[in-house]
C-alpha cells in the first residue's frame, strides 16, 4: 500500500508545502512530470562544472553525471515535498545506469524509504530513493538522498501507526518481527545456536538465536553473526509489500545477498522464510498512506 | 496406460506408454531429479490426440534403476539412452518433447539424430548456460548430498520458478512433488546441464524444431533461448507469459498445448506467433 501522487511543476499543487517530518512514511511514493534535456542544458552544466571532456560535446554528447543528480533534485521541488521544515541535504548515493542525452526525457520517481527521528526529537531525517527514468521506462540513474526535516512536534511518534514497522534492520523493528514469528520458527531452530543478521542499507539487527529461542536482540551480538542477510531498504520494501513471500525468488536473482558462514545460512532456509513472513505481516499492518 | 521395466543401458527402466501402439510416438523427457510423473497431467490427453506417448523415468530416477556407471553428468549420455529406447520399443521416427535437462537432452536428439526424428520441442532450455550455475559449487554439493536443507531449497526454489499465473494451490503441488529427488542424482543432473554445449551443433539440426521458454523462468534468459532458435534452420521459439520453469506441470490443458506445438512442426497447422500467452 502507498500513496501515487502525480504532480507537475508550477500548477500550485503543493500539498507538501507545509509537509514536516510526521507526514513522511516508509513506502509512499511520487512522481515527477517529464523533464525534457535540452542543448542548452548540456551547454550550460558544461560551462558550470568545467567538465569539457570529450564525452560531454558534439551532437551525441552525453550530460555529465551529476547533472542527473540536479535535476533530479529540481524535479523533487517541482513534487512540493521540500517545504520550509526541510533543514539541509545529508547525503546523495547515486548510480548512474545509462548516458543521458540531448533530447531524452526524464521524470524522477521517489520512494520514502527511511524515516528516523533524531536523538533532540525535534527533527528526522527522511530518505529517498530517486529513479530519474526515461520514456520507454528505462533506468537512466538512480539513488538515494537523505534530508533533514523539521518535526512538528518533538515526538515520540504516535504507537498507531507503529513508526517501527517498516524500520527495517532496526532494534526495535527486530524486536516487532520477532513478537510475530511463527511457532514454526522456533521448531525448525530447535538445535541452533547462533546469530541471524537482517542488514538493510547501513543499518543491522543481530538476532541472537539458542534452541530455537530468540535470547537477545541487538546492534550487535556479543561474537558477531553467524550469517547476516542484506538488502538495500528499497528491496525490503519490495519484499515485504509483494503479493506473495518471493524472498527464494529474490535471493536467486541476487537482490538479497549474504555473508558470514554460507552452510548455516543454507541450513536455515525454512527459518529465513518464517523471519520474512514475520516482516511482511508487520510491515503490510500499516499502511504508509494512512500516516501522511 | 502401460508400464514397463525395459533394459536399457544394461540396467531396468521404468516406462510408461500411453494412446494405441500405431499412435504417432512421442518420447516425453522430465525435468532434473524428477520422473516421468510429471507428464501425468497430459499423458491421457495427448493419447486421446492419437499419440502414442512413451514417458520414460531416466536413469537413476523415478522407478527406474540407477545408470550402470553411478549418477550421469553427462547429458549426451542420456541422448544415447534414448536412442536405446527408441530402438527397443521400435518408434518409427518419434517427436520428442522434454523440459529443462529433459528440454536440453531433446535440443542434443536433434543435434546427433535429426534423420530418425519427425521433430522436436524443447522447453526451458538453450543451448549453453554460460556455465551457470558453477560446476564447481555443484561439485561441493556432490560431495554432501545432505547439504544444508536441502528439501526446504529443492521446495521453495521449485515456487520461485514456478510462473507467475500459476494458481496457488498447483504451484504447492508442484513444488511439494519435486521434494522426491535423489540429491546425488539431480546435482548430477545439474552437472550435466551447465556444461554440455551445444552451440555448435545447432545449424546442423535438420528435423522440425520449437523452442518454449516461460517468461518468469528464472533458470533461463529468453534471449539466450531466442539465440539458439535461431541458430537452427526453420526453428520456431515461444515465449510463455505468466510460466516458468515447468511448461507441461504449470498449464492446464497442456495436451492441447503441445498438439497444438506438434501439429505446426508436422505442418498440418499455421505457424504460431513468436510470443504467445498461456492459455
Amino acid at each position: 500500500m502507498s500513496t501515487e501522487q502525480v504532480l507537475r511543476p508550477g500548477t500550485g499543487q503543493d500539498p507538501g508545502a507545509g509537509r514536516h517530518f510526521e507526514d513522511f512514511a516508509v513506502g509512499q511514493r511520487f512522481t515527477s512530470a517529464y523533464r525534457p534535456v535540452t542543448a542548452a542544458d548540456l551547454a550550460d552544466f558544461t560551462r558550470i562544472s568545467g567538465d569539457d571532456h570529450p564525452l560531454h560535446a558534439g551532437p551525441d554528447g552525453i550530460l555529465q553525471g551529476p547533472f542527473g543528480v540536479a535535476i533530479a533534485m529540481g524535479l523533487l521541488q517541482s513534487l512540493g515535498l521540500h517545504g520550509p521544515a526541510v533543514l539541509g541535504l545529508l547525503d546523495t548515493h547515486w548510480s548512474y545506469r545509462h548516458p543521458l542525452r540531448v533530447g531524452d526525457e526524464v521524470r524522477l520517481e521517489l520512494v520514502i524509504i527511511r524515516c528516523r527521528r533524531t536523538r533532540r526529537g525535534d527533527r528526522g531525517v527522511v530518505t529517498r530513493h530517486m529513479t530519474l527514468v526515461g520514456r520507454d521506462g528505462t533506468v537512466v540513474q538512480e539513488g538515494t538522498t537523505s534530508a533533514m526535516v523539521a518535526a512538528r512536534n518533538a515526538g515520540p511518534d504516535p504507537v498507531a501507526p507503529d513508526p517501527v514497522h517498516r524500520a527495517f534492520g532496526t532494534v526495535s523493528w527486530g524486536e516487532a518481527l520477532v513478537e510475530r514469528l511463527a511457532p514454526g520458527f522456533a521448531e525448525s531452530l530447535a538445535t541452533w545456536d547462533g546469530t541471524i543478521g537482517l542488514r538493510a542499507g547501513e543499518h543491522e539487527v543481530h538476532l541472537r538465536i539458542y534452541r530455537g529461542r530468540v535470547i537477545e536482540v541487538s546492534r550487535r551480538a556479543a561474537t558477531g553473526a553467524t550469517f547476516t542477510v542484506e538488502a538495500d531498504e528499497l528491496t525490503w520494501l519490495e519484499l515485504v509489500t509483494a503479493p506473495a513471500n518471493e524472498f527464494t525468488r529474490f535471493a536467486m536473482t541476487g537482490r538479497f545477498g549474504t555473508r558470514g558462514d554460507g552452510y548455516e545460512y543454507l541450513r536455515l532456509t525454512a527459518a529465513l522464510h518464517l523471519l520474512v513472513d514475520a516482516a511482511r505481516d508487520l510491515g503490510t499492518q500499516h499502511p504508509a498512506g494512512e500516516r501522511a | 496406460m502401460r508400464a514397463d521395466y525395459l533394459e536399457i543401458g544394461g540396467a531396468l527402466a521404468f516406462v510408461e506408454q500411453h494412446g494405441p501402439e500405431d499412435g504417432i510416438p512421442l518420447l516425453c523427457l522430465h525435468t532434473a531429479g524428477q520422473s516421468g510423473v510429471q507428464w501425468r497431467g497430459c499423458s491421457a490427453g495427448l493419447a486421446e490426440r492419437g499419440y502414442r506417448v512413451v514417458v520414460p523415468d531416466l536413469p537413476g530416477h523415478g522407478r527406474s534403476e540407477p545408470a550402470r556407471g553411478g549418477p550421469v553428468t553427462d547429458l549426451g549420455t542420456y541422448a544415447q539412452w534414448c536412442l536405446e529406447l527408441v530402438e527397443a520399443l521400435g518408434l518409427q521416427r518419434p517427436y520428442v518433447a522434454g523440459c529443462s535437462i529433459g528440454g536440453k537432452i531433446t535440443l542434443d536428439l536433434a543435434c546427433r539424430a535429426s534423420d530418425r526424428l519427425a521433430g522436436v520441442v524443447a522447453m526451458a532450455a538453450d543451448a549453453w548456460t554460460g556455465g551457470r550455475p558453477g560446476e564447481r559449487g555443484l561439485r561441493r554439493e556432490l560431495s554432501d548430498v545432505a547439504a544444508a536443507s536441502r528439501t526446504d531449497r529443492t521446495y521453495l526454489g521449485t515456487l520461485a520458478v514456478v510462473g507467475r499465473s500459476v494458481p496457488r494451490e498447483r504451484a504447492e503441488l508442484i513444488a511439494t512433488m519435486h521434494r522426491r529427488e535423489d540429491p546425488a542424482v539431480s546435482t548430477s543432473d545439474l552437472i550435466g546441464w551447465t556444461t554440455h554445449d551445444l552451440r555448435d551443433a545447432l545449424a546442423g539440426v535438420t528435423c522440425p524444431a520449437h523452442l518454449v521458454v516461460g517468461a518468469d523462468d528464472l533458470w533461463l534468459d529468453a534471449e539466450a533461448v531466442r539465440w539458439a532458435a535461431g541458430r537452427i534452420p526453420g526453428a520456431r521459439c515461444t515465449v510463455l507469459s505468466g510460466i516458468g520453469h515447468y511448461p507441461m506441470e504449470e498449464i492446464e490443458g497442456f495436451a492441447a498445448v503441445l498438439d497444438g506445438w506438434l501439429r505446426a512442426l508436422a505442418g498440418t497447422s499455421a505457424p504460431q506467433p513468436e510470443e504467445v500467452a498461456a492459455p
